[in-house]
């Protein structure tokens, strides 16, 4: 079933094919084991074996042509990678998941790039070959496209060029991404006057190579839209400011599976197929719930910023009453429901670990305490769970928006970490706010509202947040570590 | 600066304004606590509580007024109190103003700072010292037990061996504070509980104690209460009259009835009238709580509790709070030690009365020798006006019918339109492409349906996992470059070289990740 497969390697064809087959059905359990989180400690296994067993199998599949020195080099590259990967998989703290996420997509891309590159040359060679008559004498991968006929080489072509672009596209997005994330880049949205028309005319213009490419043009085609793909890809991710990260990290995600599998076209490979579509589509779920937790459009994300609508919303009267540490105790001890409502802020400041300890106090002392997460919370999806999970919060109080936005009128306390947004009743009382309609989390229905903020500016999105002027919230300030320390000092 | 309770002298006040639990808060305000001996006797707290406490037990209510400089009351003081008393004390109690304007006069001329209890206006903010409404809820609470007391039967339905009890069937008329807490302490001894109020809008509050909001079907133009402060106003004599025909039709159903209605500065409205009580069964029991105000019966007799020739018992005390002087003391001592913590901002013993602050400003009557009552209106709202509830028309069941079956046309109509369109492209693509391409395009149309089912049902809190799962197998990339770099090329050797560089770096980097994290989530 493959017909990269060549018949010098070390197992059969029908080895490999089968070799393929287990490890695809192990990727999509591994995947599907995620659905719950003792499931998941097991699956992930089936992901480790599917890999090694594909990468064995194709390595034994490839035969012995270029001699040992090739099992050296491969050997070489994949403990020096697996090093590099180890130290940094061990060394990242889970605050970072974001940005090292985005990290690794970059290699993804560049590999599709480099990989698309080697495909032409390859073709070039053993197109050569043929017409010199030597192509018997060809292995790997030349070997199986000199059996190409000539309409087989022109589909080649445009896999070849589509994986290249999404390939040079997550690249250097990616890049930019993890710039953003890891605080190297400032997050703001970067507008450039007519920055929709810059898109269309470097995606014209990659097209128009692609087509002069099909048409016999030669490597530069290429290598032009590798550098064009990669300047849309780094304009693309500019324009898009910090919150909406979620999307774009999911989106690259999903890049980096449509890159492999249009490699996996252009190989001829099944295996790099079906995993490059099951990653593919994972990614475009993920932005789509990302999209849908904000209530906007997938397109309108991507364009990037908040697209110049009219912001016509409500000023609001009122004053923003302050709380200090023992006011906001002294409302913990008296409650029995406490909803914590974490975001990006927690995140920054570092504070879960302060937050797990302020609820195994509370826990301790027989009330129930629980986590309300907004899909939209942080900077990529699950990033709040991943870092409670981190500071040892139990998983089953770690509730999604869903499940808890019902429970807020019969809440007593709720502690607002670094979060704004995503808990501004503007979305559903004001028709004209920009974030309207977005879903929120209700914590003003509880009966009394603590927001743990740096100051009094606005959110991201610079939108005023009338929650802050409630009669039942009051204002936390301070650096959200500092404010939980000193929270468990007056609990004392 | 001191705080100082004297002995009420009311007849029959048992409460106390001062508990040896408030004494506490107020020493930690910065001020120091005396009691007159034996004022909280009838509350149950022995001066020796006080002592405990930290608090001077004063001999004498001389010698507290003259040593204290703040005095804290739960009665209004008397003619001879005030007469009895120095210039220029602070005095925090009840004073009713609008009822008692001589005394005011009186404390205006003794140059005495007068913060009134009953006049703290219904806000949020002021909610902890809202004394009316502790001494509210108790009332309602006390209501229900008397009737309890003077009713010859159980309030919950029971099946025993000697028969079957049929639950009791309590009534309660008007659902404030007071009512409510009837109606909470009635549905939980297990009786009937029918409750109304002329304000539609309790309704909901009604409902969710536990209780039958009775509903009466009548068309006005609701006045919000809102406007009132969350008070009550008079009603139209028209849907007056509806709600006695109402009231006439339960009457000779309901067992027990607790009258809670009050119109602020008004005499209580009439709302149980003599032939109601006829028609009512011998041993039902009417408590009607607005007796200081005339009762909402016409047959109250205040203080008293009579029986009717027809055997109904009307209870009409206007002490209930003291009959639970206990918890009625801890209530109303909580509610003005809230009251000198809002007064002193500084926490050092020393009151500020600050003329900006709704709150002391609504409570204060006299102040340097001036009444300040009635205080301008206060810059909150008490409560926010209800926003008209737009009503749904109701749809039928054929338009029902007729919605889903046009929903279902569409979404019909959607989906077939996109299978017509994927099928023609596909088969569009596969009139030029060879079939070894199409043999590949099936694998990924085939792994994207995959891929959709099986990521939906991945668990939200495990999207981080996800990501850096999916991104260790997008690093499958590798087999790519492995076919490629055993090519004969050095440039393609290089790249695809570098390439399974990279990939192994995220495979490794990956999953390692992803286990890390996968680890850390525990159950509790």
């Amino acid at each position: 079933m493959n017909e990269g497969m060549i018949s010098e390697g070390l197992i059969s064809d029908g080895l490999i094919g089968a070799a393929y087959v287990v490890a695809a059905v192990l990727f999509i359990l591994a995947l599907g084991g995620l659905s719950n989180q003792e499931k998941a400690k097991r699956a992930i296994w089936y992901g480790i074996v599917g890999m090694a067993l594909a990468v064995a199998a194709t390595i034994a599949a490839t035969g012995d042509a270029a001699g040992i020195g090739q099992y050296v080099l491969i050997g070489l590259m994949v403990v020096a990678g697996g090093i590099a990967g180890w130290i940094v998989a061990k060394r990242v703290q889970m605050t970072q998941m974001p940005e090292l996420v985005a990290g690794f997509h970059s290699l993804v891309g560049l590999a599709a790039v480099f990989i698309g590159i080697n495909a032409h040359l390859e073709m070039v060679r053993a197109l050569a070959a043929k017409s010199a008559g030597t192509a018997g004498e060809l292995a790997g991968f030349a070997a199986t496209i000199a059996k190409k006929t000539p309409v087989e080489l022109s589909i080649l072509k445009v896999e070849l060029f589509l994986g290249i672009l999404i390939g040079a596209i997550t690249f250097t997005g990616s890049i930019i991404a993890y710039g953003k994330l890891s605080g190297k880049l400032s997050s703001a949205a970067l507008t450039l006057p007519g920055r929709h028309l810059l898109n269309l005319v470097a995606i014209v213009a990659c097209f128009a190579l692609g087509y002069l490419y099909l048409d016999g043009a030669g490597l530069w085609t290429m290598l032009l839209v590798a550098i064009i793909a990669g300047a849309i890809g780094c304009h693309l991710i500019l324009a898009i400011g910090g919150a909406d990260m979620p999307v774009v990290v999911s989106m690259l995600n999903s890049y980096s599976g449509w890159a492999a599998a249009a490699i996996g076209f252009t190989l001829g490979n099944d295996l790099l197929i079906v995993t490059g579509a099951l990653v593919g589509s994972s990614g475009a779920i993920l932005s789509y719930i990302m999209c849908k937790g904000m209530n906007r459009s997938f397109i309108s994300v991507i364009l990037g910023g908040w697209g110049g609508e009219s912001t016509s919303s409500e000023a609001v009267d009122g004053e923003m009453i302050e709380a200090r540490a023992d006011a906001v105790a002294a409302a913990l001890q008296d409650a029995d429901h406490v909803v914590i409502v974490p975001g990006y802020g927690m995140a920054v400041a570092q504070a879960q670990a302060a937050v797990s300890e302020l609820t195994k106090r509370l826990r301790d002392q027989g009330k129930t305490v629980r986590f309300a997460i907004h899909p939209v919370a942080g900077r990529l999806p699950g990033h709040m769970n991943v870092l409670l999970a981190e500071a040892k919060v139990p998983y089953d109080i770690v509730l999604e928006m869903e499940e808890i936005n019902e429970d807020f009128p019969q809440t007593d306390v709720v502690i607002v970490i670094g979060a704004n947004d995503i808990v501004n009743p503007a979305a559903q009382d004001d028709p004209g706010s920009p974030i309207a309609g977005m879903p929120v989390l209700e914590v003003w229905k509880a009966r009394q509202v603590f927001v743990c903020k740096r100051g009094r500016g606005t959110g991201y999105s610079g939108i005023e947040n009338p929650l802050f002027f409630k009669d039942n919230t009051r204002m936390f300030y301070g650096d959200a570590r500092a404010s939980m320390d000193a929270l468990l000092k007056e609990l004392d | 600066m001191k705080v100082g309770a004297p002995k009420e002298t009311a007849p029959g006040e048992a409460r106390v304004a001062l508990t040896p639990d408030s004494a506490g808060r107020l020493q930690k305000l910065g001020y120091e606590c005396l009691v007159e001996a034996g004022a909280g006797a009838k509350a149950s707290i022995p001066d020796s509580a006080y002592e405990a406490a930290g608090v001077t037990v004063v001999p004498t209510a001389a010698e507290l007024w003259s040593q204290a400089d703040i005095i804290v009351k739960v009665r209004e003081p008397s003619e001879a109190e005030i007469a009895a008393a120095p210039d220029g004390k602070t005095l925090i109690g009840f004073v009713w103003p609008a009822a008692n304007e001589d005394l005011l006069k009186k404390m205006q001329a003794k140059n005495m700072t007068v913060l009134a209890m009953d006049m703290v206006p219904r806000i949020s903010r002021a909610q902890k010292m809202d004394a009316l409404s502790s001494m509210a809820n108790i009332a309602g609470y006390r209501a229900v037990v008397e009737a309890g007391n003077n009713f010859g039967r159980f309030f919950m339905g029971q099946m025993t061996a000697a028969g079957k009890v049929p639950p009791a069937k309590v009534l309660v008329v008007g659902a404030g504070v007071a009512g409510l807490a009837a109606i909470g302490t009635s549905v939980s001894l297990g009786a009937i509980t029918l409750a109304f109020d002329v304000r539609p809008e309790v309704a909901e509050q009604i409902e969710s104690m536990g209780a039958e909001f009775v509903f009466l079907d009548f068309e006005e133009k609701a006045k919000d209460g809102a406007e009132t402060g969350g008070y009550a106003a008079p009603s139209s004599p028209e849907f007056r009259e509806k709600q006695l025909e109402k009231f006439r039709e339960l009457a000779p159903d309901v067992d027990i009835v607790i009258t809670t209605a009050l119109i602020p500065n008004r005499p209580a409205p009439e709302l149980w009238t003599e032939d109601m009580v006829e028609a009512m069964k011998p041993g039902s029991v009417i408590v009607d709580l607005a007796a200081e105000r005339g009762g909402n019966c016409t047959l109250t007799k205040a203080d008293e509790k009579i029986v009717t020739d027809n055997g109904v018992t009307i209870v009409g005390y206007t002490d209930f709070p003291s009959r639970m002087a206990t918890q009625a003391s801890n209530l109303y001592a909580t509610n003005v030690r809230h009251m000198l913590d809002d007064l002193t901002p500084d926490k050092d013993g020393r009151p500020v009365v600050n003329m900006d602050d709704d709150v002391i400003r609504g409570a204060l009557v006299t102040h340097e020798g001036a009444i300040t009552w009635p205080p301008p209106a206060p810059k909150v709202k008490a409560i926010a006006a209800a926003k008209p509830k737009k009503k749904e028309p109701e749809e039928t069941a054929e338009e029902k019918s007729a919605r889903e079956a046009k929903e279902l046309k569409k979404s019909l109509n959607r989906t077939g339109l996109m299978l017509g369109i994927g099928s023609l492209l596909i088969l569009g693509l596969g009139t030029v492409a060879p079939p070894s391409f199409m043999q590949h395009f099936i694998v990924f149309v085939l792994a994207v349906f995959v891929g959709y089912h099986v990521i939906w049902g991945v668990a939200h809190s495990l999207h981080t996992p996800l990501m850096a799962i999916t991104n260790a197998i997008s690093s499958i990339i590798i087999v790519g470059a492995l076919l490629q770099i055993v090519s004969g090329s050095f440039l393609v050797m290089l790249l695809a070289a570098l390439s399974v560089l990279m990939a192994s770096v995220n495979i490794f980097g990956g999953f390692l990740v992803t286990r890390r994290m996968l680890a850390m989530f525990q159950r509790s």
